[in-house]
Order: C-alpha cells, then sequence, then structure tokens
C-alpha cells in the first residue's frame, strides 16, 4: 500500500469516530433534554392546578358576610401576572425560569397573605368545611410544587452536567444545546401556605 | 480510544437532599419502638398480603423524628426514594408517624400518596383520614388502633383501583408484544422462502443432485428474548409472608397531613 492511501484510510477511520461520537454526544443530550423537558411540563401542571384554586378561593372568601375588597386585590394581581410570564418548554433558559419562578413566588406569597388576613377577619368562614377542604388542596398544591420543582431541578443538573463536562463540552455548543435554568432554593414567600388551625 | 474517555468520564449523578430514615425491606417500621413485637408483625403480614393480592403497597413507618423537615415532604421522599409501590401503577401509599420525642415535642402524621392514587385518595380524603380516624386515638397514645383505621378505609380504596390481575396483564404486556414481533418476523421470512421456492421450483426439488448435501437453508437462531419483567411477588408467594420489595412507584407531593 502506497503512504499516500494509509494517510487517506487513517484521516476518513478519525473522521468517522468523531462523527460517531458527535452522534453519541447528540443522542444523549436529547434524552436528557427531554427528561427535563417532562419534568418542566410536570412543574406547569402543579402551578396550573394552583391558578385552578384560585378562583374558588376568591368565591370563597367573597361568601363572607364582612368582605372587603381590598383583601383579594393583591392575589387577583399576581394572577395575572403569572398569566403573562409565557415560558418557551423547548429553552428553559436561566432567565426563562427565572421570571417564571418570580411570578409563581410573588402569587405564592399573595395567596399566603390572602389566607392568614382571611383566617384573622373572618374566623365563622374559615371554620366551615368548605374552607378547610380548599385549605388542605391548596397545601397539597404547595407540596406538589415543592416535589416538582425539586425534580425539574434534578434533570436539569443532570442535564447541565453532562453538557458541561469534557469532552461533551467541546460539541455541545455547536450541536445547539444551551444550559438551563434551576429554580433557587425556595425563598419565604414560597414556603407551603400553613395556617394551624385550632378547634 | 474515545471508548477510553468515555468510560473514565462517566460517572453517575445522584442528587439526593433532605432528611431519610434509614432505608428498610419491610413494609412496617417502627424507628421509634412504640408498636409490639406483635403488632409489627401482624400489621406487615397484612400489608404483604395486600400487596401479593392487589400490588398495592401501603408503608407504614414511625419515626422519632424528621430531621428538621415537614412530614409531607418526608413522606413524600421516602415513598420516592425506597420506590413504594409498582413502577406501573405508581400505586404506594406512606403513612408516616413522628411520635412526640423530647427535642420535637409534636406528634405528626402524614399521608403520602403514589401519583397513581391521587384520584381515588384525594388530598381532601387523606386529611379526613387523618382528622377522623387517625388523630382522635393518636390523641390517646394508641399508635396501633390509628394505623389499623387507616388501612380499614384505605385498602378498600386502593383495591378498587389496582388489582394484581391487572398488574400482571400489564407487567407482562411488553414481553408479549416482543414475542408477537418475533413470531410475526418468522411468518414473514417463511413466506417469502415459501414465495421463493414457488418461484424456482428446481432449486428446492433438488431433483438436478447438485451434490449429496442436499441445501443447508433455513437455519433459524432463537435468540432468547428477555423473559418477563421481574415482578416482586416472588417473596410472598410461595408462602413465607415475607415482603418481595419495593416496586418502584413515583410520588408527587400528594397527601396530606396533621399534628397532635
Amino acid at each position: 500500500m502506497k503512504k499516500g492511501t494509509i494517510v487517506i484510510i487513517a484521516i476518513a477511520a478519525l473522521v468517522a469516530i468523531i462523527f460517531l461520537w458527535g452522534v453519541r454526544v447528540n443522542n444523549r443530550l436529547v434524552t436528557q433534554e427531554e427528561n427535563v423537558a417532562k419534568a418542566w411540563s410536570q412543574v406547569e401542571n402543579v402551578y396550573k392546578r394552583r391558578m385552578d384554586l384560585i378562583p374558588q378561593l376568591v368565591n370563597t372568601v367573597q361568601g363572607a358576610a364582612n368582605y372587603e375588597k381590598g383583601v383579594l386585590t393583591e392575589v387577583t394581581n399576581a394572577r395575572a401576572g403569572v398569566q403573562q410570564t409565557q415560558v418557551d418548554p423547548s429553552q428553559l433558559s436561566e432567565e426563562q425560569v427565572r421570571a417564571y419562578q418570580e411570578a409563581q413566588d410573588k402569587l405564592s406569597k399573595a395567596l399566603a397573605t390572602t389566607i392568614k388576613v382571611t383566617v384573622e377577619r373572618y374566623p365563622e368562614l374559615t371554620a366551615t368545611q368548605g374552607f378547610r377542604d380548599l385549605q388542605t388542596q391548596l397545601e397539597g398544591t404547595e407540596n406538589r410544587i415543592t416535589v416538582e420543582r425539586g425534580k425539574f431541578n434534578e434533570a436539569v443538573q443532570a442535564y447541565n452536567t453532562r453538557l458541561r463536562r469534557f469532552p461533551t463540552s467541546l460539541i455541545a455548543g455547536m450541536l445547539g444545546f444551551e444550559k438551563k435554568g434551576y429554580f433557587t432554593a425556595p425563598t419565604e414567600a414560597a414556603e407551603p401556605v400553613n395556617v394551624e388551625f385550632n378547634f | 480510544m474515545s471508548l477510553l474517555l468515555f468510560s473514565l468520564l462517566w460517572v453517575g449523578t445522584s442528587a439526593q437532599n433532605g432528611w431519610l430514615p434509614p432505608k428498610s425491606n419491610k413494609l412496617v417500621n417502627d424507628y421509634a419502638s412504640i408498636l409490639s413485637p406483635q403488632q409489627v408483625h401482624s400489621l406487615e403480614q397484612r400489608l404483604v398480603a395486600f400487596s401479593d393480592s392487589t400490588s398495592n403497597q401501603i408503608l407504614v413507618i414511625i419515626t422519632p423524628t424528621l430531621g428538621g423537615d415537614d412530614e409531607n415532604a418526608v413522606a413524600q421522599r421516602i415513598g420516592q426514594t425506597w420506590g413504594v409501590g409498582q413502577k406501573e401503577f405508581d400505586n404506594g401509599v406512606v403513612i408516616l408517624l413522628k411520635s412526640k420525642s423530647a427535642d420535637e415535642n409534636f406528634g405528626a402524621v402524614a399521608i403520602a400518596t403514589g401519583y397513581g392514587v391521587e384520584g381515588v385518595l384525594p388530598d381532601i380524603f387523606c386529611k379526613r383520614i387523618i382528622d377522623e380516624a387517625m388523630l382522635p386515638p393518636l390523641r390517646q397514645g394508641n399508635y396501633h388502633s390509628a394505623i389499623v383505621a387507616a388501612l380499614d378505609i384505605i385498602e378498600p380504596v386502593l383495591a378498587g383501583e389496582y388489582s394484581y390481575a391487572q398488574y400482571r396483564k400489564k407487567s407482562n404486556a411488553a414481553p408479549l408484544w416482543g414475542l408477537a414481533a418475533f413470531l410475526g418476523i418468522i411468518a414473514i421470512g417463511l413466506f417469502l422462502i415459501w414465495r421463493y421456492a414457488k418461484k424456482h421450483p428446481d432449486e428446492f426439488n433438488n431433483k438436478g443432485g447438485k451434490g449429496g448435501g442436499g441445501h443447508n437453508g433455513g437455519i433459524f437462531f432463537f435468540p432468547g428474548f428477555g423473559g418477563g419483567r421481574g415482578n416482586n411477588f416472588g417473596g410472598g408467594s410461595f408462602g413465607g409472608g415475607s415482603f418481595g420489595g419495593f416496586g418502584g412507584g413515583g410520588f408527587g407531593g400528594g397527601g396530606a397531613s396533621g399534628r397532635f
């Protein structure tokens, strides 16, 4: 065999190996990106569940005998704010996740305040079974939010770690994969709505 | 070379945040030593039998501490991490009781529901079970009655949702599809050979005397296609009454809690 032929074969083999490696890296990242997207859809589900409970809360509070309008302003505004935050599930960039979390945390805070005020001002309302059931549902929803946020963060962590690890990091950018955002540790506002009933 | 690189860089990542009690392979775990050994034994028998007959797994755990965490979070984490319930159904339930202790002077109870049973055991229902069936005996220090009362309500509800027959059907479905596909490919192969033989009869009749060996086509390889997915009923079905293991069910934070 001529020297030239050997060189060509060697280069071809190298190109083939690099190509196969690229395919492998790409496929793994795609799988993990899918996991992140799946975890995100669960996050959206549980937040949506909370959104759906708010009108119930509003209606219940409005039914109180000495109901004042101001009690519900904050929570209805925060809910509207959440509806304006749009997130592209195929991107989930750090900015998007942060903006989403900010809007949702604002709503968490508003919700906690509303319930606190309601319990203080309308004791006869909060003694009803209907309100207690609503309270249980809201609590359960907050628990689910915490869980799904945690699962989302785990999926993102696995994806980001792979993305940034050598040698994947060499070609991930070329393949169009970008770092995704996390939910940050629950702030005071995002903690589960927890009101003790003492009967 | 690249393979070597891959194997060098392959490090599993598993993030585990938050407090968990020591892992066990039993359905009744009394870390606070409140129940008598007989009570633990009879509850375990009951829950293993329930798991064997319906595939639903209920885990009972009594702990003297929550590691500073919230009872709901701990119950969910146990269910998710230990994998209570079957993977196919996510039909696990965790009943967590925290006893009063010197440094954490409150009692707590939480029921965590797997994704698959959130429908039959909604949060409100769990809350009612806790408030009406569990808290009254718990306030008198009667943990055993509280657990039995909860199981008496939860078991029939779960049994109506997922049965063992359903579980068998679902966990065997995948291998059966594999078998069907395999048989289908063989059938197509045979059909093609048959069609070919019809078009070229002389090659198959061997009348021309091409040699003594005859034709030696048609060797089929039967690769072992993986057997049924391992199920967790081996232990129980042989009469030992021991628990076969958790099935990998997932938990999403459903359920309710109460304090006493």
